[in-house]
């Protein structure tokens, strides 16, 4: 049974219950008082991750952190239809590769603003609300062609993969660092997919949609 | 400037903005906008706040049919942006003040426009044909829209046919503050760009660029590439010139209050019975055997919001005023569609409509009016219609169904050709179980059988002939259905009423004591001194006239109240009902 060392309110540890809820995938939760108890300071969990940041899993033993590396671990252990990480695909990985590279932007910028606005972090607000903005243009250019070119994801799958999951949380919570998505009306179609997949769960802050026209 | 920009049409979305499903958070000159497309094509531009606790409904659901907010889901219909439904108050009809502004929308080249103030129509630009267009990809720039049109004079592009050539020439055709129309040629090539920018706030604009003339396949991908890599570019220099100067203070628009004619008091007439909408019959249809279908269409403007239950009063043109349900799903705003069953004994209220009035005619009828409503927060629902009882409880069921909401709909009639509207009823799929040409004893029997087993939080509605209401509400009070649960509404009133008494009734809120004579209902006597009182059926049925009873005892001569109504004591229908004592105080 895989554990997570989980934050209720943290984007990257809903990435993970997102994907192991799609994926079917039970495990349990180990709660970690990130604020205000700073627990993922404390000395017990520096053993677990020196880095002393959330997630983290330990699957039978294998412990793992890195909200992208886990991905990446779960889709190739657990996903029996192997779309959501296709390992025979090499194209598709280096692009799976790039945007959770990419994701890991959007926490820099979009979550840094959020733990400014929501948990009183003493970053530049102003440099990480600019970045977000930054990205999330390159991001509603890419998804509006993707649209033009019958593409419904992040890379060119016909199946969503790890890097929407992985790209998803921040965005939908950017507001709550005052980074408004009304700009990016091809991201805000892109969500509404994101949340009508099979097995989505919500976090707070993240609202559900509404099912699509039956066909 | 900001007044003129308000009064002219621009675009706020473009086609590919709304796909089915799905909300646009748009804004213009600082107000912002929820627009969704229902599933019939409408495309609807609301305030974007719920009326109830000012979150944005741009987060909202859009179920096709209506918008819900994600907050406390109060739900708002397609076209009139009405409320039809508020979850804390399951039992509640909503209020006709609660409904939310909505913008004009048009739809032209491949845009979606409106304005707040609209004069005159959509720019006209010669050259672009509706329907052979490229829409280009909206391109959002932080700065001020004239400053972004200035530049845009400027804009050096391709025609369509040479994209791969470096020498177009570029005329601008038309301008002004938010049009630029260019014209690029070169060699044998020409193409015609209009790019409409969309002062969304003081310092914010979207471009929105279209071509004149079709583009396919991958031809049409790199002509969307070329203009986007040039506009991207523009806006860099326009947001790099825009940011030496200070950014104008954003606007700040007028939420307006509820719009005079709802928040007022509906005007006073001598004749309680208002018609004040008139509708044209665009189709007359046998919705089943001896039932007509009436398609009622406004001739200007919308309808008011219904709520699943609500029925309208139609003015027929013998003078006659009768009720009838509306059938419509949730959303079906265009028009009305009501079911009319001929009958024999008519006084001239059904034959009028099935022999005299046709496709074509123009009727008066009253705004919808729900005192028949729809709780949606029971576990399941059943819905027992008999015969022509199935207009409003189709509405009903369609309404649940709209939500995946458990319910079952019970539909008695003679044969299957009497079975009514049956393109509305097939979409319902397992949940419509007719029961066909039963005897008394044996509809009695299947009544059993459907309300066995009741269970908290499950509600039942009835509507059909009075034997057969009489019957349900004896079984399912035998059953364990208690009151509050067993909803209903009859056509008619059967009683025999008898105004043979005479007391005196106090308005405790006008201060006038007024008698009440033999042959006289309390309804009448109160218009005779100058009391307004809604009113529709005018014989006990319908629930309009309820007032509260303050003091005395009422002498219940109505179908619309309960047993448990009844015994409180505190409500009367002021149009058949009378009073036991000498005395009766009302709270009006």
């Amino acid at each position: 049974m895989i554990t997570l060392y989980d934050y209720e309110l943290s984007g990257n540890c809903y990435k993970l219950r997102l994907l192991m809820g799609m994926l079917g995938v039970e495990w349990k939760t180990v709660p970690v008082d990130f604020y205000p108890g700073r627990e993922h300071k404390s000395d017990w969990f520096l053993k677990i991750n020196p880095l002393g940041q959330l997630p983290v899993i330990d699957d039978d033993g294998l412990v793992l952190r890195d909200a992208q590396a886990i991905l990446v671990y779960l889709a190739s252990k657990y996903d029996a239809s192997g779309t959501w990480y296709p390992r025979d695909n090499p194209a598709l990985l280096g692009e799976i590769s790039q945007w959770l590279a990419f994701a890991d932007g959007i926490t820099g910028t979009a979550s840094a603003a959020r733990l400014h606005d929501a948990l009183f972090y003493d970053f530049d607000v102003e440099a990480a609300r600019a970045g977000a903005h930054r990205l999330f243009r390159i991001l509603d250019e890419h998804l509006w062609f993707g649209e033009q070119e019958g593409r419904n994801w992040i890379c060119s799958a016909s199946q969503p993969t790890i890097a929407d999951i992985a790209c998803f949380p921040y965005i939908m919570l950017s507001e709550e660092g005052g980074i408004p998505r009304q700009d990016y009306p091809a991201i805000r179609r892109w969500c509404d997919r994101v949340k009508r997949l099979k097995g989505f769960s919500v976090m707070s802050g993240v609202f559900p949609a509404g099912p699509a026209k039956a066909a | 400037m900001l007044d003129l920009a308000k009064t002219r049409w621009h675009p706020i979305a473009a086609g590919y903005d709304l796909p089915l499903r799905h909300v646009f958070h748009g804004q213009l000159l600082g107000r912002e906008f929820a627009v969704w497309r229902a599933d019939d094509g409408y495309v609807n531009i609301w305030e974007n706040r719920c009326l109830h606790r000012g979150v944005r409904l741009s987060i909202g659901i859009n179920d096709g049919r209506e918008l819900k907010c994600q907050y406390h889901g109060w739900r708002y219909s397609n076209r009139t942006a009405g409320c039809t439904y508020i979850p804390a108050h399951p039992a509640d009809a909503p209020a006709r003040t609660i409904t939310n502004r909505t913008f004009a929308a048009v739809e032209r080249y491949g845009l979606v426009w409106s304005a707040e103030e609209p004069q005159g129509e959509v720019p006209e630009i010669p050259g672009l044909a509706e329907g052979e267009l490229l829409a280009l990809r909206g391109i959002p720039v932080n700065a001020p829209a004239d400053v972004v049109a200035a530049r845009l004079k400027g804009y050096r592009f391709q025609p369509n046919a040479a994209l791969d050539g470096k020498d177009a020439k570029v005329a601008v055709e038309a301008s002004n503050d938010f049009t630029v129309a260019l014209r690029a040629v070169e060699g044998g090539a020409a193409t015609l760009a209009a790019f409409f920018v969309q002062p969304v706030d003081s310092n914010r604009s979207v471009i929105r660029g279209v071509l004149d003339g079709k583009v396919e396949g991958a031809a049409r991908l790199a002509v969307l590439r070329h203009h986007n890599e040039l506009l991207s570019a523009l806006r860099v220099a326009v947001e790099a010139e825009a940011a030496h100067k200070p950014a104008p203070a954003p606007l700040e628009p007028v939420i307006e209050r509820v719009s005079p004619e709802l928040a007022e008091m509906p005007e006073e007439t001598k004749h309680g019975r208002k018609a004040t909408i008139r509708v044209q019959v665009a189709r007359k249809w046998p919705a089943a055997d001896g039932i007509a279908g009436f398609e009622l269409r406004p001739i200007k403007g919308l309808l008011p919001t219904f709520q699943p239950g609500a029925h309208i009063d139609v003015h027929l043109p013998n003078g006659l005023i009768r009720q009838y349900s509306i059938t419509n799903g949730p959303g079906e705003s265009d028009s009305y569609v009501i079911g009319v069953k001929l009958e024999r004994d008519s006084k001239g209220g059904s034959t009028c409509l099935h022999e005299t009035v046709r496709e074509g005619d123009v009727l008066a009828i009253s705004e919808p009016r729900n005192n028949f409503p729809l709780r949606r927060d029971a576990v399941q629902t059943l819905f027992i219609a008999g015969g022509i009882g199935i207009t409003p409880l189709l509405a009903m069921a369609q309404a649940l169904k709209n939500q995946s909401l458990a319910h079952e709909l019970h539909y008695f009639a003679q044969n299957e050709a009497q079975l009514a509207f049956p393109e509305k009823t097939s979409t319902l799929g397992a949940s419509l179980k007719p029961h066909l040409g039963l005897s008394p004893d044996q509809t009695g029997a299947m009544l059993r059988e459907i309300l066995s087993g009741y269970g908290p939080d499950k509600h039942v509605y009835l509507c059909g002939p009075g034997p057969m209401l009489e019957a349900a509400r004896h079984i399912a009070a035998e059953m364990g259905w208690p009151e509050t649960a067993v909803h209903f509404e009859y056509f008619k009133n059967t009683n025999v009423i008898d105004d043979s008494t005479s007391f005196e009734v106090a308005l405790a809120r006008s201060c006038m004591t007024l008698t009440v004579p033999a042959g006289k209902t309390i309804l009448e006597v109160m218009r005779d001194a100058g009391i307004d009182m809604p009113s529709s059926c005018e014989q006990g049925a319908c629930g309009t006239c309820l007032a509260t009873v303050i003091e005395g005892e009422p002498d219940h001569q109505d179908v619309y109240l309960n047993d448990a109504e009844r015994k409180s004591g505190t409500k009367i229908m002021t149009c058949v009902s009378r009073a036991k004592s000498a005395r009766l105080v009302l709270d009006l």
